[in-house]
């Protein structure tokens, strides 16, 4: 890669390249070919959906690293506008939701299942053996779903394009995370306002997962509030009850912590070390 | 042996170890109960033996609850489940009754899968071990991996013991290193799953496939009404919140207190211990305890003191329990779920609705079905206590008890079965509502031989006989029963005639007043039966007196009905019976207001002893045919002056029903030696003397012998159909009278022949329905038949058809003519209703003691031989 391209971002194993109207992101050459393609994979999945996400373009090896390009979409992330505009956050966390409403009203029957991810991830967790009985357990009795769930659902996440900063999604009667609500989204949304980005963890499952994560993503990053907030108005919005995605919190904590990030692991650890009641 | 060298810790080995535990298991469903029991209580004994070793294990290995506490319920699971079981019989014959042919036998289910929890761990693993053992199961055991040590070490030396005392290697197993794959395949192969644990692994047990006795979350309130001794109340409820640091599911998570004592129980358990938090220490507890709305799994079996220093709170080390005052019952109120620790919320009520519907939601929240608790004075507040007992939709409702050891049973109260698995009834999601015990895990086979169902012979009290009798028997309604009111029922024929006048006579010489309704007509209506009734409610009689054929007995039966029971519904009282015992609707009483006396003045209906009585709705033109013993007149006189004069057609159709209901009665699945010995003496009677006494009624000239004979007759084949009922004749003949207008007795005449020959087919499509009717022999049953009439034949066949031309020429004797056609000439009329008259023939009461059930379409070719005279096989 040359200076003409503008490094959006740099993550631990791969760098992010603005390549004029398109995005590179270039995987160190250590990184599983297999992941790589995958994440590729999913993106085209989630395209056939017609969800508005960026258009994977090609997959390619340069300099003899696999790369992903995919169309650029300019705009802020949402992270960027909740941060600027404080006073707008509840407006910005109702558009949040009714995007992952949106998301869950759509199916992708390929895609890998949430439970079979988190078994793996709970199997390859540090807690002792005990913990991760409970966990399978935990697991193992949660419903299946067919959502799709997006699995890093953030709003650094979405991409809310110049035209569309005053965004909204007209529909509020789709998806419903406490059951298998098959309604179709009535936003097509043809002048896209909002992009979502970033397919590389996603699963088809039981929304509350999804929602359990993104509560915790929120948590993770000092937000309390805003992750009470956005959990109170999930349920809501959802028509699902609180402790449905509660139930969730200490699998999600556990696969987070497969991650390996030090600071989360006292955080986490607290999450998991619950038990069912007898 | 060598088999027991292996770890179970792959869902290979555990297959393997399923397949000796089952070899081992066949083996022991073939011991005796004696040698079951020895096993028992050595089982038993060795386990009591080990009780503080295991509970020092338990509360190493898992870090949770108190040694102290955990020997009292290892020595519990022990003893109490020794005791209750000791002599319970669960092999083989387990019950016997041969009076009433009845044995239950006891197998063993197979193969138990124990999903056993880390909160109790030993005296779980020994209550399932030993009602395994007394049962003749084999056991393998899912412990969960934070108690595995301790469990196994349990199992382990209870098997020890068994074998011992001789039961077969490997009877009882465990898995070694648990997996949820491992107890997923244990709980899909076992024959029956005993999992105790948390929604998840019940909810894993139910999903198996294999029946299950899961138990669920508690979240036990305590009600502290205000008429409770608070004392009892506040160290009850500390006793069993500290025991084993409250872990035992039905113990008390929060206490619920009337305002008017609220501070003197506060007083109370700080008195004895307790702590209450500040409310800045309360919110502390809340975070430690709840996280994300689950139990924090480090406070679970902690003392009071140690959850204090986890939440940064200060409290003495000598603490009993951490008491939360708050006011939601929601969710999300940290205070409101199950705590599995010495932690307690409480709650103020003003009243006690406020109070149920607090404890309610709690219940619904987190421990639906499991125990509810309430401390009250049970003799002053039983409707309160009603109240609660009703409300609380959970499975044990423990009163002025201490929930842990109240619920679990045999030690406060003792009819409670001792267990260490709860059922929580559908509302916990469980196929059992009760304490587990020794009878969930057997297959109980009833075995039920064939036993006679009981018969009877029932009679008016008082049946009165010869001729000019009816004086005589009169005279003590006036000297014994002091009646003072009579109500004669008759017919206006019999009534210008005369033949009540003896009767007034008589009565007024008894100086009993008396009033006559004589406006009954034939096929009486209830509108007649209503008009009639009105009279009696103004009269109001003391007794009653029926006088004539079968009309006025009916109607005089259903006026008294309506008299003494106004408020009856026909349709009720008309619904059809398979059994007259069994029944839904129970007739009501008869003779409160009056005595009922039955005059016939025609040989044939039997009304007089009969609990029969049909009566028609003139407005929707239902008939209604009425059978129970109620309706049995008290006093039946047979005098046949009152007969003498019967004209031919009343003498034939008359004396032919009475023939009927003796061939019937004979006939019936349910006829007895009381009402053959009536029905053949009557036939012998009716062959012989109905010609002689239509014979009379034709020329005029007076039969007394005859007239006496017949009368006596009629009445003793009324007695035997009252008894052993009738059958497919009357409800065929029932029906080609209401449709066709033809005289009762009559169309029993013509359908005779057909259901003779009917009813003596020895290979039936379908044979009645009762126990004492063994086999299709009815053909037997007509040649007794006629053996008694004298009439011979190389075979019972023979006799059949020689029984079948006698009656034939009887008929013709007294003027019945041979066919249906011969009374409805229009073949047209008569086909278009054949359809409908053979459903509700079919349909009729009659019907069921036939001794050939038949089919409609049966039915109808019978009815189509007696329409054209032609006799096509049925």
């Amino acid at each position: 890669m040359n200076e003409k391209h503008e490094i959006l971002a740099q993550r631990s194993h791969k760098v992010i390249y603005k390549d004029g109207d398109t995005v590179l992101k270039v995987f160190d050459s250590d990184f599983s070919k297999a992941d790589i393609l995958n994440e590729a994979l999913n993106q085209a999945r989630i395209e056939e959906t017609g969800l508005n996400v960026p258009k994977l373009l090609e997959v390619s090896k340069i300099d003899g690293k696999w790369a992903i390009r995919t169309e650029y979409i300019p705009g802020k992330t949402l992270a960027q506008l909740m941060e600027e505009n404080p006073d707008k956050l509840d407006e910005y966390l109702d558009l949040f939701v009714n995007i992952q409403k949106e998301i869950f009203s759509k199916q992708a029957p390929l895609l890998n299942k949430i439970k079979d991810k988190f078994n793996r991830k709970i199997s390859a967790s540090r807690f002792d053996a005990t913990t991760r009985y409970e966990l399978h357990t935990r697991l193992d009795s949660m419903k299946d779903h067919k959502k799709i769930c997006h699995g890093d659902f953030t709003p650094s996440n979405i991409i809310i394009t110049p035209d569309g900063a005053r965004a909204r999604l007209s529909s509020e009667e789709n998806s419903n995370a406490g059951d298998t609500n098959e309604t179709e989204a009535t936003n097509s949304n043809a002048l896209a306002e909002y992009y979502i980005l970033d397919w590389s963890h996603v699963t088809q499952g039981n929304a509350a997962a999804d929602a359990a994560r993104t509560y915790m993503l929120f948590c993770l990053k000092g937000m309390d509030e805003v992750a009470e907030k956005y959990l109170n108005l999930f349920c809501k919005k959802t028509d699902t009850a609180k402790q449905y995605v509660q139930r969730w919190m200490p699998i999600v904590a556990c696969t987070q912590s497969v991650k390996g990030k030090e600071s989360e692991q006292d955080f986490l650890e607290r999450w998991v070390n619950v038990v069912e009641y007898e | 042996m060598q088999q027991n060298t292996y770890l179970v810790d792959s869902v290979e080995a555990l297959e393997r170890k399923i397949s000796e535990v089952r070899k081992a298991q066949e083996a022991f469903s073939e011991y005796t109960q004696e040698r079951v029991d020895q096993i028992f209580r050595a089982a038993a004994l060795a386990a009591n033996k080990a009780r503080l070793t295991l509970a020092k294990d338990a509360v190493e290995e898992t870090g949770m609850g108190v040694v102290e506490d955990k020997v009292i319920k290892n020595n519990y699971a022990a003893e109490y489940i020794y005791n209750a079981y000791k002599d319970t019989k669960t092999c083989g014959v387990i019950e016997e009754d041969n009076a009433a042919g009845i044995v239950k036998i006891a197998e063993p289910i197979g193969v138990v899968a124990a999903v056993i929890p880390t909160t109790n761990p030993t005296s779980t693993a020994i209550f399932k071990c030993l009602i395994s053992l007394k049962t003749r199961n084999g056991i393998i055991i899912s412990p969960h991996p934070r108690a595995k040590k301790s469990t196994i070490d349990a199992a382990k030396l209870i098997l020890d013991a068994a074998v011992k005392a001789g039961a077969p290697e490997n009877i009882i197993a465990w898995i070694d290193v648990p997996s949820l794959d491992m107890t997923n395949t244990l709980m899909k192969e076992a024959d029956i799953i005993l999992a105790t644990g948390g929604p998840g692994m019940v909810k894993a047990a139910y999903s198996s496939g294999k029946p299950a006795l899961g138990v669920g979350a508690g979240n036990t309130p305590a009600i502290i009404d205000e008429s409770a001794d608070i004392v009892l109340a506040v160290n009850s409820i500390i006793h069993s919140k500290t025991f084993d640091n409250g872990m035992i599911c039905a113990s008390e998570q929060s206490v619920h207190v009337h305002s008017s004592i609220y501070d003197r129980v506060k007083a109370e358990f700080a008195y004895r211990g307790c702590y209450f938090l500040k409310p800045d220490e309360l919110n502390k507890v809340r975070k430690t305890i709840i996280i994300n709305g689950s139990l924090n799994a480090k406070i679970v079996g902690q003392s009071a003191y140690k959850i204090a220093q986890l939440s940064g709170v200060d409290v003495p080390e000598s603490t009993k329990v951490l008491i939360g005052e708050v006011t939601s019952v929601d969710i999300s109120e940290e205070f409101a779920h199950e705590k599995l620790s010495p932690v307690l919320a409480m709650y103020k009520f003003d009243t006690v609705e406020e109070a149920f519907a607090n404890a309610e939601q709690l219940i619904a929240d987190g421990g639906y079905g499991h125990t509810s608790s309430i401390y009250i004075n049970e003799l002053t507040r039983a409707n309160v206590l009603a109240e609660f007992m009703e409300r609380m939709k959970t499975c044990r409702i423990v009163v002025n008890t201490p929930s842990s050891q109240g619920g679990i049973g045999d030690i406060y109260n003792f009819k409670l079965t001792p267990s260490l698995t709860l059922g929580c009834g559908s509302w916990g999601g469980n196929s059992i509502h009760e304490n587990v015990g020794v009878k969930h895990l057997l297959n109980i086979k009833t075995v039920a031989k064939r036993r006679n169902n009981m018969l009877w012979f029932r009679a008016p009290e008082k049946v009165y006989m010869k001729q000019g009798c009816l004086s005589v028997a009169l005279d003590e309604l006036g000297s014994v029963m002091n009646k003072k009111k009579a109500f004669i029922v008759t017919d206006s024929f019999l009534y210008a005639n005369g033949y009540t006048k003896p009767i007034e006579q008589k009565l007024d010489e008894l100086g009993i007043m008396h009033t006559t309704f004589s406006e009954v007509a034939p096929d009486p209506t209830l509108a007649c039966a209503k008009m009639g009734a009105k009279l009696m409610e103004s009269f109001k009689p003391d007794v009653i007196i029926a006088v004539g054929g079968g009309s006025p007995m009916d109607a005089a039966k259903i006026m008294w009905v309506l008299y003494e029971h106004p408020e009856v519904d026909f349709e009720d009282m008309a619904m059809r019976f398979m059994d007259i015992r069994k029944r839904v609707y129970t007739f009501p009483h008869m003779g409160d207001k009056a005595y009922f006396i039955a005059i016939p003045t025609s040989a044939g209906t039997g009304s007089e002893v009969t609990p029969f009585a049909v009566i028609t709705d003139e407005q929707s033109g239902i008939k209604y045919p009425l059978a129970d013993y109620e309706l049995l007149p008290d006093m039946a006189i047979v005098d046949a002056d009152m007969m003498m004069n019967a004209p031919k057609g009343l003498t034939s159709a008359s004396g032919i029903d009475a023939v009927s209901h003796a061939l019937e009665a004979y006939a019936s699945v349910m006829a007895t030696d009381y009402t053959d010995g009536l029905a053949l003496q009557a036939l012998k009677v009716l062959f012989e003397y109905l010609p002689k006494a239509y014979e009379s009624a034709v020329t005029g000239v007076p039969n007394k012998e005859a007239r006496e004979k017949m009368a006596n007759a009629a009445t003793m084949a009324g007695m035997a159909f009252a008894n052993a009922f009738l059958g497919v004749m009357h409800s065929m003949a029932h029906k080609l009278g209401a449709f066709h207008h033809i005289p009762h007795g009559v169309a029993n005449a013509l359908m005779m022949n057909e259901v003779l020959m009917f009813n003596a087919k020895e290979a039936p499509a379908k044979m009645g329905t009762f126990p004492q009717y063994d086999h299709p022999h009815t053909l037997r049953r007509y040649a007794e038949v006629a053996e008694t009439l004298g009439i011979t034949g190389a075979d019972d066949n023979e006799k059949l058809q020689n029984l079948l031309d006698r009656i034939t020429a009887l008929k013709e004797e007294i003027g019945i003519k041979p066919t249906i056609r011969d009374y409805v000439p229009d073949e047209e009329a008569f086909l278009s209703t054949l359809d409908e008259m053979s459903e509700q023939a079919f349909d009729d009461q009659c019907t069921g003691a036939n001794p050939r059930y038949p089919l409609i379409s049966e039915i109808k070719q019978m009815y189509l031989n007696a329409y054209y005279g032609e006799h096509k096989d049925v």
